[in-house]
């Protein structure tokens, strides 16, 4: 009996990755293409994304990987092609329908992007007010956010105060506050160092296994893209190269010790290892 | 206080409240309406959200040929339109008229400057949370760019101050139309000196308040 229903949820859980086409997809871009003066970013690419799915966009510089994940909340608007994200269809969205669906995605970058002037708290809360959160909730709301991200003691703080990890937690909670079904990741931890992007991986891992967010996530650390995606596709030229399953490994917390520097730099042919 | 100085007193006091009126006047042009035009500049621009090359390149000659007049052929050149918006084109009133334009277009300049300080991530995660234009400029830019839009009317109202001082060619009145007139056209050197110093202090005033608050609020 129980092997039944495990063998019904297996099967249920296997075609809702496998299938496509009839629904249980969260993002679908049809034969988008983007120019940027003379150079083709992405050419003509269709690519669906699951939900609940953890998906690695991952690529040489100037594949269009970023382009690529700016299509998909129509930061950058595609010169041909569908976008559709949640049931909508972005690109045939009015201005005021288009700001409504974007958000329902939350994002998140490489440079964090906070309003230096604005404490922790009030960058989270901003992206509420936007949304017309009731005023009287938005106090326990933004600080259900800060804890889910391990910063509630840090609401009063500025960004200059915090370092880029925490910087790029304040960013994720600003992106959760109006419970977004999705969450683009562009380069979210290209800037951080190997311990601190461990710790933010952990955080999306959260996100997506505790909010049942669908993340997309673009990087070009194989390290990152491999400790935490379900799917991946790759990118060449603006086209896609292949899409591969993969099984998420939780990438290893790298050692910073001096003597573990030491034994690296000593260690001959060793090097690549770091 | 020196006798010259008490002997004038009357004179200097309304001088200096002819100086508050106009570059209280420019103050409020250049807030009211420098400030929006300066932010239309920066947003019609290439890859701002509200890009318009005809708009921004019409909008950009128009401030770049109010500042280009020497200010005093500016202010004769406005006396029709002056007359026509005032009634009169004497007197401190009429003189607030030439004084407020060029301090829109300055002001709207330093204005576009301290905008394109913010990053333009800033710009990108506000329209990724779904931000309208308005939302955008209320709640990131002018938040971001706070002190150095501070600071540029700092900038902007030491120059009205000295823009106000010629508006005695058409009656304005004025600290420094005081100084010329009683001060170098009737050789009381000391008299011109006493007011200078007068003007100096302002500045300093008006420069050490205007660095202090943008330093307060800057937490960049």
């Amino acid at each position: 009996m129980t092997g039944h229903v495990l063998k019904a949820i297996i099967e249920f859980a296997v075609f809702t990755l496998q299938n496509d086409e009839r629904g249980f997809f969260m993002i679908k871009l049809q034969n988008v293409s983007k120019k940027f003066l003379n150079f083709q970013a992405i050419k003509s690419v269709s690519l669906t994304i699951n939900q609940g799915e953890i998906h690695g966009i991952i690529g040489a510089s100037g594949a269009g990987k970023s382009t690529l994940l700016r299509v998909m909340n129509l930061l950058e608007i595609p010169d041909e092609g569908e976008v559709e994200v949640n049931g909508h269809h972005l690109t045939s969205l009015s201005n005021k329908d288009l700001r409504q669906e974007r958000k329902s995605i939350g994002m998140i970058f490489q440079q964090f992007n906070l309003v230096a002037n604005k404490t922790v708290y009030e960058n989270v809360a901003v992206s509420l007010q936007l949304a017309n959160f009731p005023r009287k909730e938005q106090r326990s709301r933004v600080m259900t956010c800060l804890e889910f991200v391990g910063l509630e003691s840090f609401s009063e703080k500025y960004p200059a105060q915090l370092s880029g990890g925490e910087k790029q937690r304040v960013a994720i909670a600003r992106a959760l506050a109006n419970s977004p079904r999705v969450l683009l990741c562009d380069e979210p931890t290209s800037s951080l160092d190997p311990n601190t992007t461990a710790e933010i991986l952990g955080v999306l891992e959260n996100v997506n296994k505790k909010l049942g967010v669908t993340i997309v996530i673009v990087s070009h650390e194989m390290d990152v893209i491999k400790g935490i995606c379900n799917r991946v596709t790759v990118l060449a030229n603006g086209e896609i190269y292949d899409t591969v399953f993969i099984e998420p490994r939780r990438i290893h917390i790298i050692d910073h010790s001096p003597r573990y520097f030491v034994e690296k730099l000593t260690a001959d042919g060793e090097m690549s290892d770091a | 206080m020196p006798e010259i100085v008490i002997q004038y007193q009357a004179e200097i006091l309304s001088s200096i409240g002819e100086t508050f009126v106009m570059v209280g006047v420019s103050i409020l042009a250049a807030v009211l309406l420098g400030l929006p035009v300066g932010t239309f500049l920066f947003l019609l621009r290439k890859g701002q959200v509200l890009e318009n090359r005809f708009a921004f390149s019409t909008v950009n000659l128009l401030v770049n040929i109010i500042r280009s007049f020497p200010f005093l052929l500016l202010v004769v050149f406005l006396i029709p339109f002056t007359r026509f918006v005032i009634g009169t084109a004497i007197g401190t009133a009429a003189a607030t008229v030439p004084l407020a334009i060029i301090a829109i277009a300055h002001y709207s300049r330093l204005v576009e400057q301290a905008l394109l300080d913010v990053p333009k991530g800033v710009m990108e995660a506000a329209i990724s949370m779904g931000a309208s234009v308005n939302e955008i400029i209320v709640k990131f830019l002018y938040v971001e760019a706070r002190s150095g839009l501070v600071l540029g009317l700092t900038t902007s109202i030491i120059s009205f101050i000295s823009y106000s001082t010629i508006m005695g060619v058409v009656g304005g009145g004025g600290i420094g139309d005081f100084a010329i007139r009683y001060g170098y056209q009737q050789f009381k050197t000391d008299l011109m000196i006493y007011m200078i110093m007068i003007m100096v202090i302002l500045v300093q005033l008006i420069q050490f308040i205007g660095t202090t608050v943008s330093r307060l609020i800057d937490k960049r």
